[in-house]
């Protein structure tokens, strides 16, 4: 931070604290009172309150650097959106990537207004950029894939096919040494074959 | 492509758009320019701002003030309306209540098994 910065830092803590260590209401009030450092932009600058009649929407279309026919406040429905312009939902996906703008990464100008949900909106989230093919194309196209494979492998469970197979056949005799028995007794004689 | 309909919350291509095509008149092309010399205005200021070669510190961007200020601060325009306090029970307390019913059901269930001797544990490592 520069020195300018901090020494603006300080001016607007101390008013801060001298405002809570004489300020006319007691205690955690004295927090909120009216005393404000300069240091940030002035009260006109932030955004406000709903604007109720067109003198006060001309002004905040100025303040969001929009004309006065394009600024539109989100609707007021108590959701503590104030006087914030309603922009189109369109994400950063969807700006031309050949043009100089201020900030590449962001496909942004300064000083242009921000959309509410501009985080949500950045190039490695939500895109809202239209899709190569149409939607129900692509549902039909997976959907029915994943819906085929599906059955064909439950089928395949239910009617099992192999190669058709017999006991296991074992040389001498049925290996009747190495199993032990007795080797002066005669194996019994067992005919696998018929020619 | 007559038969395009876009993606749900997705946009349509530019050259798909008949709006592009039909709205040639003088008003919109007016505002157009308007919207221009708005834009070259502020592209002046970032300019003049950015190749000054007195500058020091970093150039702020009143937009980006606005915008954190407006999202950090939406208590001092909130209202309790039906929705909002609709809202505000359903995520704040109605799974208080949810989670603490079936977490409590849930554990007691398993003590009373462990206390039987029924209770199967079924990826036990140690013995």
């Amino acid at each position: 931070m520069s020195p300018q910065q901090l020494n603006m830092a300080a001016v607007g803590f101390r008013n801060w604290a001298r405002a809570l260590s004489k300020g006319k209401q007691p205690g955690f009030s004295a927090l909120f009172s009216q005393v404000r450092a300069a240091s940030g932009p002035s009260k006109g600058m932030l955004p406000g309150p709903y604007p109720q009649t067109p003198e006060e929407r001309a002004a905040a279309a100025k303040k969001y650097n929009m004309r006065v026919e394009d600024y539109e406040p989100i609707p007021d429905n108590g959701e503590g959106y104030g006087d914030y312009p309603q922009l189109p939902d369109r994400s950063q996906h969807e700006r031309d990537p050949w043009y100089s703008w201020d900030h590449p990464d962001l496909r942004r100008n300064w000083g242009e207004p921000i959309h509410w949900d501009f985080d949500m909106f950045i190039r490695n989230r939500v895109d809202t950029s239209p899709s190569p093919v149409a939607w129900h194309t692509m549902c039909k196209h997976l959907f029915g894939f994943v819906g085929f494979m599906l059955l064909m492998f439950y089928l395949g469970e239910k009617f099992p096919s192999y190669q058709p197979v017999a006991p296991k056949q074992y040389p001498y005799s049925n290996l009747h040494l190495e199993r032990g028995e007795d080797p002066e007794k005669q194996p019994e004689e067992v005919k696998h074959f018929n020619i | 492509m007559a038969d395009y309909r876009e993606a749900p919350l997705a946009t349509r291509p530019k050259t798909l758009d008949p709006a592009e095509y039909f709205n040639l008149s003088l008003n919109q092309r007016r505002a157009e320019e308007e919207r221009a010399g708005l834009r070259a205005q502020l592209k002046r200021q970032y300019q003049m701002q950015l190749n000054n070669p007195h500058r020091k510190e970093l150039i702020e961007d009143p937009a980006l003030t606005r915008w954190v200020y407006a999202r950090t601060n939406p208590y001092n325009h909130f209202r309790a309306t039906k929705k909002t306090s609709l809202l505000g029970g359903l995520f704040g307390v109605v799974p208080l209540f949810v989670l603490y019913y079936v977490l409590k059901t849930d554990r007691d269930k398993k003590e009373e098994q462990i206390k039987a001797g029924t209770y199967d544990r079924k990826f036990k490592l140690a013995y």
